[in-house]
């Protein structure tokens, strides 16, 4: 049956009629004159009226079955395919680092279901787009899973904290993950806790500028990740993204103070209240700060369960108090609330915060303000809250308080445990001092 | 095929991009804007992509080899996120599009159904993102020029790269004002070659466009490219001629360039050469001793040398079909866009100083023989790398004659080398922009848009202002045809006059030293309604003008400067009364035939003063009531 995909309604009929498929040579008559150009896929939001024509120059050109006359095959054709050359081989005495790929835009390809960019499916595409991996690293490309990271979910983390575990015991000397920069914050807080102790470099990467274009950042971070992976001195787990706007230097920001604070921007990604892990240059590492743990630490025992029935909540004024209410009906066992200012929410939303809690359920607060440490003892709300048994989590993020409660969670065995678990500053997600001049 | 099939044989496809007209960039909000500071820049290198039928595309990986990383200077006042490819592009500019749409209906081209907006891969670094957001909206179509039916291939809405400032060995500098400025591309089917016909086209293509109204004016908003082939042969792109009357010498030099080529490769059929096969060898040590000093210059460097054999080629590299043609000026030219400064080769050894036996040595060390030619190709060592493979291509191309080439026209009219041509698989879809329906109500709305067809304005302007054919074509040039119209209509002042004073005036004076900046609309309008209102003469205009431009004056400074006011009609009236007072007798004697020494008499008191046209007539009108009386 000839390949259509995307066509339907009157253009369907139109194709099938002319018994073409995609990537045939079409000629068509319209009502000035004749158009021969390939037949490219549509997208499956397009409706179904045009046939879409690659014509010899390479443009497309949409046309309107019921404006034309005939349609002949002309040519069979190739369907689209991508050609990747093999990689170089990598010189010798490198260090040995795996790159998981999870999905998200360091390697993409144009998807022919919605013309929109979609991850690449072949391990070997992530290397041939950036040959220069052979100069800094033996790397060792693997596809773990491919979804866009909005679709990332806690067994996914588990995931890839087993993966690493298992990488560590292979030798490895350090990890890449390429992930969407969506979540990209919330799986490297989720890896700072399942894998502390973790005696290499593991380094998350992304890319916000898709790889099928030419100006893609992902390259340059991918770079500087796998050489820090493989050559630095300190363990950890850290993000590596663009440090402003040009392509010169990469930032390496710590796994569980890491925000995206840009929607398209490269230098996205942003380290709330502390200071830089380390900075990659061209030719390496430019800055290490000196409060990283150290490479090949001793105890590794990763703990890679979470709990997935934790919400995440934005108070706003006038939201319902039976939104909580309904949350806790779900079954859901942990909540952390992004109260405004130093943690507040209004009058009712504190009265079934307490319900929930008398329910055995794990409640804690953060600040919206996103800057800054929540503090309940100032004022009569925050008393409130305390009384009704929230947990104030200091300057921890929003959504690293989340990743932190399904972690705990999914670790302790007892509520009193858990509580313990989640005001100990287990990998560097609260700070005890901060300062003015910081960023905002 | 044979350098017999003369002229005739030449083809030239013209592409022209035309500046839009609009109050913002295509894909941003960003106003149309030429920055003259630059507070902030960053730097990027691009990488080549794939496309969509896979493969890679030969120009850029050309690009890619030359590694060279980009610096963008950038002003808010002109370009935003999307221009520093920090944001995903707004949605197309609904103005632009309409201006195209329009553009395709002015040319007789066809609309097409649905809008697709493609990228074009570009890294040579004028694209921050690596590419050009580009789509057709018209395809095929023709129009007439002197008769001649010229096709229409595409009308295409594109957005603008950005302005290269200056490069160098490592890095180019660009800024960001320019880029996503929106254009209409047109590129024609091929016409015959002959020089004039083809400026003939342009003239006509560029009045078409600008009758739409939607198009930018100044210098630098319309750049020409041409296709320029033998009969079947590869097509050589040129691309920028700025000036139209570069059009014919741009043809004519790529017509010697190319029948001169075609020569070369045909001598090498007679000598038997049907393929070359070059080879290379690094000869920096046996070039240690040279006496030449360009091969000198660059060893001392750091640099290396490599020797390109080229079997076949001995004495063919310096041999000159036609003037200033010649197969080593093509490789030289590759060479100079590839960062080095030239080839040295060997039918030119003894005039750049390799002696008889430094020849031999190399030949002897390369295995030579005479009938061979040698290319030295000198530099640092990575660019003499990366050039080579190249040159050895273009060598090894003499046998077919022309090679398909991106060329760039120069200002004196004559084309050098930039890149190898772009294969088609350089586009795929640009995938954050829907695609866009041109739907029947949108067609129907756009009928009531298309300009009047620029022949029939001119030939309209000629015949309700009884215009020469030169001044209607020069109003409608000029973009003041509606200026004209209203002060045509406005004043007391022959259409033709206006015309002169609004288009060819300021011209004639800057031959005289006036910048024409001085002479704006505004005080061209300004001299016009003096001489409407009776303030001045028409022949006072020139002088007048003179006066505002070079000495900074106002036109009305300018009139009591110069002294050409005119006398007003009471004075008129007050010296002829005095005039027929004084000469009383004269006229008594005379009567009317005292019109003429009187006349002279009130114009002689008046110092020329006076518009001749008013005194005579109230002259005329006095003296008959005198004669008139008397005779009664």
């Amino acid at each position: 049956m000839e390949d259509l995909a995307g066509y339907k309604g009157g253009s369907l009929n139109f194709l099938k009629k002319a018994r073409a498929s995609i990537g045939d040579v079409l000629e068509v008559e319209t009502s000035w004159g004749v158009v021969s150009g390939t037949l490219v896929p549509r997208y499956v939001y397009g409706d179904g009226d045009h046939v879409v024509l690659k014509l010899h120059s390479g443009y497309n050109v949409g046309l309107d079955v019921s404006g034309l006359k005939s349609a002949r095959v002309k040519a069979k054709g190739e369907k689209p395919s991508f050609s990747v050359s093999p990689p170089p081989r990598p010189s010798k005495g490198l260090p040995r680092v795996l790159i998981i790929g999870t999905g998200g835009t360091i390697a993409s390809r144009i998807d022919y279901r919605t013309g929109a960019v979609h991850p690449a499916v072949s391990s070997a595409d992530l290397h041939s787009l950036v040959p220069e991996l052979s100069g800094v690293a033996k790397v060792q490309p693997e596809i773990l899973f491919n979804v866009f990271s909005e679709n990332v979910r806690p067994s996914h983390w588990t995931k890839i904290a087993q993966r690493v575990r298992k990488a560590v015991e292979e030798g490895s000397d350090g990890v890449v993950i390429t992930h969407g920069t969506d979540t990209l914050g919330y799986t490297a807080a989720a890896l700072s806790f399942a894998l502390q102790g973790v005696p290499v470099p593991v380094i998350l990467v992304g890319a916000q500028r898709s790889s099928d274009r030419p100006s893609s950042d992902g390259p340059i971070n991918l770079i500087a990740g796998v050489s820090a992976a493989g050559t630095a001195g300190f363990a950890g787990v850290y993000v590596a993204m663009h440090l402003g706007e040009s392509d010169d230097k990469v930032a390496l920001h710590r796994g569980t103070r890491v925000r995206k604070n840009h929607t398209s921007r490269r230098d996205a990604f942003v380290s709330v209240g502390v200071p830089l892990a380390a900075v990659w240059g061209k030719s390496g590492s430019e800055y290490v700060s000196e409060d990283l743990p150290k490479r090949g630490s001793s105890s590794f025992a990763p703990r890679t369960k979470f709990e997935e029935k934790v919400a995440l909540m934005k108070f706003y004024p006038s939201m319902p108090a039976s939104l909580i209410k309904a949350v806790r009906k779900l079954g859901t066992r942990g909540m952390v609330i992004e109260g405004t200012g130093l943690g507040h929410v209004s009058k009712g939303v504190v009265k079934e915060l307490g319900l929930f809690i008398d329910a055995g359920g794990l409640a804690c607060m953060t600040s919206q303000c996103i800057g800054g440490r929540v503090d309940l003892n100032v004022y009569d709300t925050g008393r409130d809250l305390l009384h009704a048994g929230v947990l104030p989590l200091d300057d921890m993020l929003g959504e690293t308080a989340l990743v932190k409660v399904m972690w705990v969670l999914g670790n302790s065995h007892s509520l009193g445990k858990a509580k313990e678990m989640m005001v100990a500053n287990l990998a560097g997600e609260t700070t005890s001092r901060s300062f003015p001049g910081e960023p905002l | 095929m044979t350098s017999q099939l003369a002229a005739d044989g030449i083809r030239v496809g013209l592409e022209v991009h035309q500046q839009l007209a609009s109050t913002a960039k295509l894909f941003c909000s960003c106003p149309v804007i030429k920055s003259e500071e630059f507070p902030y820049h960053f730097e990027r290198k691009l990488r080549p992509a794939q496309s969509e039928l896979g493969g890679t595309d030969p120009a850029a990986l050309f690009e890619f080899s030359k590694a060279k990383s980009n610096l963008y200077l950038w002003n808010p006042e002109s370009s935003c996120l999307v221009e520093a490819d920090e944001e995903p592009p707004h949605p197309l500019n609904g103005e632009g599009l309409e201006s195209a749409m329009l553009a395709a209906k002015t040319l007789g081209s066809n609309l097409v159904d649905e809008v697709h907006v493609m990228r074009k891969i570009v890294i040579d670094g004028s694209n921050t993102s690596g590419f050009q957001r580009t789509a057709v909206v018209g395809l095929g179509g023709s129009f007439r020029v002197d008769g001649t039916q010229v096709g229409v291939q595409s009308v295409t809405l594109e957005e603008d790269a950005a302005r290269i400032l200056g490069e160098d060995e490592s890095s180019r500098r660009f800024a960001l004002d320019r880029l996503g400025v929106a254009l209409v591309e047109v590129a024609l089917d091929p016409v015959p070659g002959d020089p004039e016909f083809v400026a003939k086209v342009a003239l006509h293509l560029g009045r078409a466009l600008r009758s739409t109204g939607r198009v930018a004016r100044g210098l630098g908003t319309i750049r020409q490219d041409l296709n320029v082939s033998l009969m079947g042969g590869k097509v050589v792109e040129v691309k920028g001629v700025q000036k139209l009357n570069l059009l014919p010498k741009v043809v004519e030099y790529e017509k010697k360039r190319q029948l001169g080529l075609i020569r070369i490769s045909e001598k090498l059929g007679e000598r038997g050469v049907r393929r070359i096969k070059c080879r290379a060898r690094n000869v920096t040590k046996v070039m240690g001793g040279t006496a030449s000093k360009v091969a000198r210059r660059e060893l001392v460097d750091g640099g290396k040398v490599v020797a390109v054999v080229a079997p076949g080629l001995g004495g063919l590299i310096g041999w000159e079909p036609y003037p200033d043609v010649r197969l080593g000026k093509e490789v030289a030219e590759v060479a100079r866009a590839n960062s080095l400064g030239g080839i040295i080769h060997s039918d030119e050894f003894r005039r750049q100083g390799l002696s008889e036996a430094e020849e031999a040595r190399l030949r002897a060390e390369l295995q030579s023989e005479v009938a061979d030619a040698i290319i030295l190709v000198a530099g640092r060592p990575p660019m003499v790398d990366r050039c080579v493979p190249l040159l050895i291509a273009r060598l090894e191309e003499a046998v077919s004659g022309v090679p398909a080439e991106t060329r760039a026209a120069t200002e004196a009219g004559e084309t050098r080398y930039m890149r190898p041509r772009p294969g088609s698989q350089r586009m795929y879809p640009e995938t954050d922009i829907p695609d866009i329906t041109i739907t029947a109500s949108r067609r129907a709305e756009l009928a009531g848009k298309v300009p009047e067809d620029w022949q029939a304005k001119v030939a309209r302007l000629q015949r309700e202002y009884s215009l020469s054919e030169d001044l209607a074509i020069k109003i409608y040039d000029s973009d003041l045809s509606v200026e004209f119209e209203d002060l045509s209509r406005e004043l007391n002042v022959e259409p033709s006059v206006v015309a002169s004073v609004l288009v060819d005036l300021p011209s004639r004076l800057a031959r005289e030293g006036v910048p024409e900046s001085a002479l704006g609309l505004e005080v061209l309008s300004e001299v016009l309604r003096a001489v409407g209102s009776g303030r001045t003469a028409k022949e006072a205009v020139p002088d007048i003008l003179k006066a505002a431009g070079s000495r900074g004056l106002s036109v009305s400074e300018a009139i009591n400067a110069l002294g050409v006011q005119l006398a007003g009609e009471s004075q008129v009236r007050g010296v002829v009364d005095s005039v027929l007072q004084k000469h009383r007798h004269v006229i008594e004697e005379k009567g009317d035939a005292s019109f003429s020494l009187l006349m002279g008499e009130v114009m002689k008191e008046l110092r020329g003063k006076a518009d001749g046209a008013v005194v005579s007539k109230i002259l005329r009108e006095r003296l008959t009531e005198l004669t008139g009386k008397k005779a009664t």
